[in-house]
């Protein structure tokens, strides 16, 4: 069994490495997984808690104007209040960067497949997606803005499908080849044809990569959007709320936006753990861990 | 029909090319026969498991002639006349026990699974883990469920690449006691590479010794043990002598290289 590094940092539980000893099953599934897994949690909602009110507290204390730092209670205030706003702008901020999420995705899948089929794609083309991942990508904002309709929401979605390609396709082709070579000898020994070894053996081995792609990108998605729409364009977004809420002094009111860009991103990022639970329940990240 | 299940006349691998190059084995000629137990013994180097390879067709010859089941390695291999087993389990980790020993079934498409995936976990005793992940079971059984499936599709020729070198002695020597078990019932041939004498000793109809730097085969030792075989076996004369025979003629080899 091993632990495998995917690529962009996940650690992996691993509590049962000592348990290989003897004729003796071990690691059954336990129920008390979930249980624990939110026990887990307790710190860090303390955590949470205590910042939000050191935060509260100082402000009071050190009477700090709000365009420095509005406190806690004010700009959840200030998000109730406008929440018909916040909440419509944030949809369509949403629609863009699922909208590039998916078409980002489903291209990066798609060359990551193309890379493992045709070789001389994958030499050619790597050195330049590696590099091509390390370009802030979002710098080109301004230019997709100049490419397509400016009012038009496709230019961020460009944007946002050019930010999510990178990652999942990197990612997605190393896990579609980290395939141990006696697995690649028993589908051999088997006379399996190249595409049940890719569907039986190379596509499972690469989910946990693609996974830990999608969490990375899953948020990015909601950054690259609203930094798209910073560079101009519709007004009912996001960006440009907190853009405009920003330049009026209305501080509150932008961090209240702020609020709303954190609630999608953590929804996204929700939805893709997740799925990744419903996809591969049988990876060592799910396994309940007696040892701990 | 042929009685041997493996021919090698002559049979030659090197590696490379040029200066660079290395030969793996050199001369060797070895027929199996229906139902034996072969153990293939030696030094690390000494090419043991590229004669498995090349028996299974996962590498090919640079020279002489090799038959397996009478056809060419390749024609085995595509008829699918062996099954594998390696020094780790190779169980993947997304599929139950069950999904393991099916997954060549599904390839070949074979009729009639799930009769044959419970008869499989019946022959290695673990048909109450049929629902567990790998992850769940201790080597011992993750490498007896590598032998279920390599048996799943009734092989005519079972290839083992030291299988039990990564379980601790207690285990080793259950699994060896296994193996034969299943060899007794399933009349599989056998092919087996292993570092150990005793282990060689103890499974084989004959040991073939083999020494490195080419890797050539030296020696070959039947066995004469009288089966079954068992841990009173393991306390016998003959077995003792055995294990001093196939021990003298590894370090011979040692000496004149």
């Amino acid at each position: 069994m091993t632990e495998r590094d995917h690529e962009i940092g996940e650690t992996n539980e691993t509590g049962f490495a000592s348990a290989f000893e003897g004729d003796v099953p071990v690691g059954t599934r336990t129920p008390s997984a979930i249980p624990h897994r939110l026990k887990g949690l307790v710190p860090a909602g303390i955590a949470f808690f205590a910042v939000i009110a050191v935060w509260e507290g100082a402000i009071r204390l050190f009477d700090v104007q709000a365009f420095v730092l509005p406190a806690p209670s004010v700009i959840v205030g200030r998000f109730i209040e406008t929440s018909d706003v916040i909440w419509s702008v944030g949809f369509n901020t949403m629609i863009e960067a699922l909208a590039g999420l998916i078409a980002g995705t489903i291209l990066g899948v798609a060359v990551a497949f193309g890379t493992i089929r045709w070789v001389p794609l994958r030499e050619g083309l790597m050195p330049f997606a590696i590099a091509a991942n390390s370009i802030p990508i979002i710098a080109l904002a301004p230019i997709a803005n100049g490419m397509f309709s400016i009012t038009s929401p496709v230019p961020k979605m460009v944007v946002v499908a050019i930010v999510v390609f990178f990652p999942v396709m990197l990612n997605t082709a190393r896990g579609l080849l980290d395939v141990d070579a006696d697995e690649v000898e028993l589908m051999r020994s088997y006379a399996a044809t190249p595409r049940e070894v890719m569907w039986r053996v190379r596509v499972p081995h690469a989910l946990p990569y693609f996974f830990s792609a999608m969490k990375v990108v899953s948020v990015l998605s909601i950054t690259a959007a609203i930094v798209a729409e910073y560079f101009g364009g519709s007004q009912e977004v996001l960006g440009q709320y907190i853009l405009n809420r920003a330049s009026l002094l209305v501080f509150p009111d932008a961090w209240a936006g702020i609020l709303v860009a954190s609630i999608l991103g953590v929804a996204l990022y929700g939805f893709v753990l997740l799925a990744e639970r419903l996809v591969m329940p049988w990876h060592v990240s799910f396994r309940a861990t007696d040892a701990s | 029909m042929n009685d041997l299940v493996v021919k090698a006349d002559q049979v030659a691998k090197v590696f490379g090319q040029g200066e660079g190059q290395v030969v793996a084995l050199e001369n060797i000629s070895l027929q199996i026969e229906r139902g034996e137990f072969i153990s293939l013994i030696g030094p690390s180097g000494c090419g043991k498991s590229t004669l498995l390879r090349l028996v299974g067709d996962l590498l090919s010859p640079t020279s002489g002639s090799l038959e397996v089941n009478g056809k060419t390695p390749k024609q085995a291999r595509l008829d699918r006349d062996y099954g594998i087993v390696f020094q780790k389990a190779t169980l993947l980790d997304w599929r139950t026990v069950t999904k393991n020993v099916e997954l060549p079934l599904e390839i070949m498409n074979t009729d009639d699974r799930e009769a044959t995936i419970s008869d499989m976990l019946e022959l290695v005793q673990l048909d109450e883990f049929a629902d567990h992940y790998p992850w769940q079971l201790s080597g011992g059984m993750q490498q007896r469920v590598a032998i279920a499936r390599a048996l799943a599709f009734k092989p005519a020729l079972l290839l083992m690449d030291e299988p039990f070198g990564a379980l601790d002695e207690m285990t080793r020597e259950l699994m060896q006691q296994e193996v034969l078990r299943i060899w007794d019932e399933t009349e599989t041939t056998i092919v087996f590479v292993t570092h150990s004498i005793p282990e060689a000793v103890f499974l084989s109809t004959r040991v073939v010794v083999m020494s490195s730097r080419p890797g050539r085969i030296s020696d070959v030792i039947r066995t004469v043990l009288p089966h079954p075989r068992d841990e009173d076996t393991r306390d016998s004369q003959q077995y003792y002598e055995r294990i001093t025979e196939v021990r003298e003629a590894l370090r011979r080899d040692e000496g004149s290289s």
